[in-house]
């Protein structure tokens, strides 16, 4: 009988020095996973010395994911030291500050999509490999309910995490034959560091009112559907999309 | 380690053989106290045993779907003697015989309507005035992936399921104000008695060479989805729709 632990494996999670990706590298690791903590920010060594408390090994790993080279040698290096991935979280990104067309410059632009859609990318070229000599691979994906139903504002999010979505759909398909699961992640709109920076506390209020279950998902709520997706629970679950947005967002069944 | 269910109360319809059997053992297994329902006492009395087996004392349900009175009457009296529904599980279903448009009588069609819609409608329309009072419930509809993407044949089955879609995303807004989540499961091809007969073994077999990961799902793989649905952990999960079918259906992010 499977079940929901992930005693044993190994996890890179990108973007995990806080907010969302902070609470995925905690979940996992608390379910037995040792973690590869990757982001830019100093937040890496809080996270992995959380992880490090509850009795699990961390790997931080400061690499800014725009930066390729870097990225595949740092993936190297934790490969080095902990042996094959087992489990990516692709969960790096950067906030779309509710921009609308015209405030979108060309430096927002391929930020935007550099950090999503490439990051997304090459981090998952340079894990695939260890996966399909070894025939298992968790790769979930990090999309949001704006790649599904748009957005009024922030067009440049809304497109690289329908960008992301496409990979999920195609990588499923491509890494089957391989036993490598791909599924996405959709959260709603959730209040983190990224998110308040973008939205002003009276803007949260007056969003949340209007929730069907009257607040917005909590980190946590994600990382729930992140680490079963992760599990040997969901063998034959792929190219699938699970949205936890406490009804924002009803679709596509 | 598992998504706990401890001392919740889950009515599972149609849980005397197949999907619903093993869903039924699987929620005893992680601490549920399990309503057996089936039209038919024999199979009721095995589904108990095996919960009984599994650590939780069963209660037993037998009624046809399509008497509303009967089900109606025999809710009201388990909620009265064994504790009211924290969890439904709209199982109960018929085959489609691989029947094509011509060979589906009124009969036919009637029956597939019958236990699926008006089933899955009654059942939820008899323990939800508890679950809204008590502002607390889940809600987990068996759906299918011929609901998403249609069938060559079984196109009673495949609108019947597609009906069950459309009451999950309508009851997900409808009740979200009083915390009760409602979502669907949509299975790929199984091997069940069910299935077994409708399509046939030697078919099951092409079908399953179809599927991207090689093989068709245990019924427990779904079982895992619907447990996982029931959960704590899926509290801001609602109108959703988990597909574990091995990538023959990948849409909708």
């Amino acid at each position: 009988m499977a079940n929901s632990s992930l005693e044993g494996r190994i996890a890179l999670v990108t973007g995990a020095g806080g907010g969302m990706g902070r609470s995925h590298a905690l979940l996992l690791a608390e379910r037995g996973a040792d973690v590869i903590v990757l982001d830019i920010i100093d937040g890496i060594e809080e996270t992995a010395a959380t992880i490090r408390e509850r009795g699990r090994r961390a790997h931080p790993l400061r690499v800014d994911i725009r930066d390729v080279p870097a990225l595949q040698s740092g993936i190297q290096e934790a490969t080095d030291a902990f042996g094959p991935i087992d489990i990516l979280v692709n969960n790096a990104g950067v906030g779309g500050r509710r921009l609308l067309i015209d405030e979108i410059g060309v430096e927002d632009f391929d930020r935007m999509f550099e950090v999503h859609v490439r990051g997304t990318f090459f981090a998952t070229q340079a894990v695939v490999p260890g996966m399909t000599e070894r025939n298992y691979g968790r790769i979930v994906n990090i999309s949001s309910i704006y790649a599904m139903g748009g957005s009024p504002r922030a067009s440049h999010y809304s497109a690289a995490k329908a960008a992301i979505s496409g990979f999920t759909k195609c990588w499923a398909r491509e890494l089957a034959p391989h036993r490598i699961t791909v599924n996405a992640v959709a959260p709603g709109f959730v209040v983190t560091g990224m998110t308040s920076g973008s939205n002003s506390a009276e803007q949260i209020a007056e969003r949340e009112k209007g929730m069907p279950l009257g607040r917005f998902t909590r980190p946590e709520d994600i990382s729930y559907a992140v680490a079963w997706l992760a599990s040997d629970e969901t063998e034959m679950i792929t190219g699938q999309v699970v949205s936890p947005n406490a009804g924002e967002t009803i679709v596509g069944i | 380690m598992s998504v706990t269910l401890e001392r919740k109360v889950v009515l599972i319809t149609g849980s005397g053989s197949g999907m619903g059997r093993s869903h039924a053992v699987l929620m005893a297994e992680r601490g549920a106290r399990v309503v057996v329902h089936d039209i038919d006492p024999d199979r009721v009395a095995e589904t108990a045993d095996l919960v009984r087996a599994a650590g939780s004392p069963p209660h037993e349900i037998c009624c046809d779907m399509r008497d509303i009175d009967a089900l109606a009457n025999a809710i009201e009296e388990t909620e009265r003697d064994y504790g009211p529904v924290d969890i439904l599980v709209n199982n109960a279903g018929i085959g489609g015989q691989g029947l094509t448009l011509g060979d589906i009588d009124i009969a036919t069609f009637d029956a597939m309507f019958q236990v699926h819609v008006r089933g899955t409608f009654f059942a939820t329309r008899a323990v939800v005035p508890r679950m809204k009072a008590r502002r607390a419930g889940k809600i987990v509809n068996i759906s299918s992936n011929f609901a998403m993407g249609g069938s060559h044949f079984a196109s009673h089955y495949a609108a019947a399921k597609s009906a069950i879609s459309g009451l999950t995303k309508s009851w997900a807004r409808e009740f979200a104000p009083f915390n009760i989540a409602v979502n669907a499961v949509a299975p790929g091809l199984l091997e069940t008695n069910l299935t077994l007969g409708s399509i046939g073994r030697e078919r099951i077999k092409a079908m399953a060479a179809e599927v991207p990961l090689g093989r068709i799902a245990d019924p427990v793989e779904i079982s895992y989805a619907v447990a996982w649905l029931a959960s704590a952990e899926t509290d801001f999960m609602t109108g959703q729709v988990i597909s574990p079918n091995g990538g023959v259906s990948i849409v909708g992010i």
